[in-house]
Order: C-alpha cells, then structure tokens, then sequence
C-alpha cells in the first residue's frame, strides 16, 4: 500500500476531504483492499484514542501544590485579584448555601452564645408552616420524591456503563453533594419539624438531585 | 470535545462555584477542583511528556492554576480553562527542556519511533505505551487531536506549524499506532 491516497486516509477518516477528492478516494477504495483495511484501522486508533481513560497519579499530590500555594495559611483576600461575574459569584452562592442552609440553619439555633447573647434567627415572612396539614403534606411530597429518586438511582445504575469514567465520577461527586445537602436538612429538620425554611429546603434539595438524576440518565440514553 | 460538553451541563454550578470561592483564596474549594480534575491533567500531561516529569509537572500545573484564577472569567468552563493551562504549561516545559528540536519538520518519520509490529505475545507493549513511544511532534499532535478533541487549526497556532504539518504528523502517528491496538 503505497498509491497517492496513502497519506490522505486520515483527512478521509475525519471527513476532511473535499466533495470531489472524497469521491475519487472511495473510487480507489473500492479496487484496493490494502488501502480499505488501513483505513478501517484508522478508525479503530480513532476510537482507542478517545477511550484511553484518564489515570489517577500514583502518588496524592495534592500536600505538594498546598503547600506551594500556602494552603492552611490566612489569605488575604484583598491581596488577590479576582474578576467574577454577578452569575458566578451567585453559583457560589447557591453552593454555600446548598452545602450549610442546614448546618446554618441549626447553628443559629442555638439557644444562646457563650456571651449570653441570643441569636435571633432570621426566619422569613413568607415561611409560615404551622399547620400539621402542612407538614403532612411535606413528608407525602418528600416520600413520593424518595421513591423516584431510587428509581432514577436504579436506572443510572443500569446506565453508567455507556459514560465515560470521568463523566462518572463528576456524577457521583455532584450526587454526594446533594446528599450531604439533604442529610444536613432533614437533621435540622428533626430537631425542627415545623420548621418551613427548612422543609422549603429539604424540598428544594431534594428536587435538585430529581433534576440531575434525570438529566444523567437522559444524556446516558443518548449515548447509546 | 463531548467530555467537555457533559462536564458544562452536569457540574457548571458547582464548579464555577468553587473557582469563584477559591479565586477569593478559599483553598478547600481549590482542593475540590484539583480532585475533580487532577487525573485528567496528569493523563494528559503524563501522555504529552515522560511519565517521570508527570508528577512535577501536574503540580505546576495547579499551582500556576491557583495564580491566574484571577485571570479566569467564566466565558468557558473551568474544566476547559485548565485544560489549556495545562497544554501551555506543558509545551513551555518542552522548549525548557529543548526538546522541540524540529521535530517538526514533515519529512520526519514517526513511524521510526515505534518500532517493531506486535506479532507476539512477548511483545507486550501497549497503546498507551506506543504513543509514548512516538517521535514528540507526532505524539503531542496525536495526544491534542485523538484524545483531547483539538482542532488541527488549535493545534498549529499552539504549536507554532501550519495545519497541513499538523495533519500530517497525525496520520504518522495514527499509522504508527494501528499496530498496537488492543487485539
């Protein structure tokens, strides 16, 4: 195999080629079987390439970068420069509040500071859940949203194979995020049942890891 | 790139979350972004150099990372920022290291570089060890098309070559390395 459309297979494989010289290719193609198979190789080092998965480092070398970007020390914050958007700065936002409203939640609780000081928690107006009919209605909707997030876990489950590891593991990492979000909740949320904020949050939470289960599983469909 | 797609869709809040926090010197929201992404930074830097400067390099890497943060505006993904980062920390280490040495020039053969077909089973090497096996033109080439999803015009204006040399070394190196896929 040596002809003038040798070193143009890989421009083929990519569909690279204009109309006219993809037409003259596939003529060639037809009579020369050396050039066929090296093309349907081609495309097998294509495939394995975009396979080869991602491997973690032998050694952590997380001590080392901390240590160089002087981790675990004050920073002044004012020493660095940071240009975020308004979005961005409200994404950290929700993951702050995501990751504490109920560790948050519990803490301004508290019945008293050291100090003798009481902390008066700052519950909105529009959060009044006093009636038991309410929070009935709570544990219902948060049952029936239990039982389709085991669903969604389930199907996932059946799902994973068709990502890719990375894919996978941003996954997970996204859904222990949740999770931890929901346990914080529904912690608080036992020592304050009546609590609306925090059934609004329990809520919302729950409805998150609803939404990302059912998109994961929606873009693993689509890669079959 | 399809990877990079599906980070943007399932991760952009609390990624771009953390690189909001850590760009204000939250360094626990920076270890977050180094767990996420370190093995896809090692695996590419591991696969575009020795696997011995790997480790080094990767910390370079984060470090560097740490540094501009400032410089990151969330135009694309965080993922995507780094990623490059990590391609120009990467190929400043190569000319560091003088190991550009022409390599690109297209009369090379990259096939030179791997030598031998796998005939036997004693001949164990495999893909990942033929691609580090190529010429470093033809590797770094291959590396940024096949397997981080560049464009030849990315490629070319990175590497300082014209897209058709670009092209070229790929399919060397693709040539090389059809004799080494997993059977």
């Amino acid at each position: 195999m040596n002809d003038q459309w040798t070193d143009r297979l890989s421009e083929y494989v990519d569909g690279e080629l204009a109309n006219g010289e993809r037409g003259a290719l596939e003529a060639h193609l037809a009579t020369c079987a050396a050039c066929r198979g090296a093309v349907a190789e081609l495309r097998q080092v294509v495939a394995r390439a975009r396979s080869l998965e991602d491997r973690a480092p032998q050694t952590d070398l997380w001590s080392g970068v901390a240590k160089r970007i002087g981790a675990g020390q004050v920073v002044d914050i004012r020493s660095r420069r940071f240009s975020f958007n308004v979005p961005q700065l409200i994404a950290a936002s929700i993951a702050l509040v995501l990751l504490s409203g109920g560790g948050m939640w519990v803490a301004l609780r508290r019945p008293a500071t050291p100090s003798g000081t009481r902390i008066v928690t700052p519950r909105p107006d529009d959060f009044t859940m006093n009636a038991s009919a309410d929070r009935q209605a709570t544990r219902i909707w948060t049952g029936r949203t239990d039982a389709a997030i085991a669903d969604l876990q389930e199907d996932l489950q059946r799902n994973e194979g068709r990502l890719d590891t990375a894919t996978v593991r941003v996954v997970r990492e996204n859904l222990a995020l949740i999770d931890r979000a929901i346990g914080q909740a529904r912690a608080a949320l036992d020592a304050d049942p009546g609590n609306a904020y925090l059934n609004l949050h329990l809520a919302d939470t729950m409805r998150r890891k609803l939404e990302l289960l059912r998109r994961i599983n929606a873009i693993a469909s689509a890669q079959s | 790139m399809p990877r990079q797609v599906l980070e943007v869709t399932l991760t952009a809040d609390s990624v771009a979350a953390d690189a909001a926090l850590a760009a204000s010197g939250d360094a626990s929201a920076f270890e977050r972004l180094y767990r996420a992404h370190v093995n896809r930074v090692h695996s590419l830097v591991r696969r575009m150099l020795d696997a011995d400067e790997a480790d080094d390099l990767t910390q370079d890497v984060f470090v560097r990372a740490w540094d501009k943060l400032s410089t990151f505006r969330g135009e694309s993904a965080f993922g995507t920022w780094l990623h490059r980062l990590a391609v120009n920390v990467v190929l400043a280490r190569r000319k560091t290291l003088g190991v550009e040495r022409g390599r690109f020039h297209s009369g090379e053969n990259p096939l030179e570089g791997v030598s031998g077909r796998r005939e036997t089973p004693e001949i164990s090497m495999d893909f990942e060890e033929a691609l580090a096996n190529l010429p470093d033109g033809a590797r770094q080439v291959f590396v940024l098309h096949d397997v981080e999803g560049y464009r030849h015009e990315e490629i070319a204006q990175m590497l300082g070559v014209v897209p058709g040399t670009s092209k070229s070394q790929l399919h060397h190196a693709r040539m090389a390395l059809r004799r080494y896929l997993d059977r």
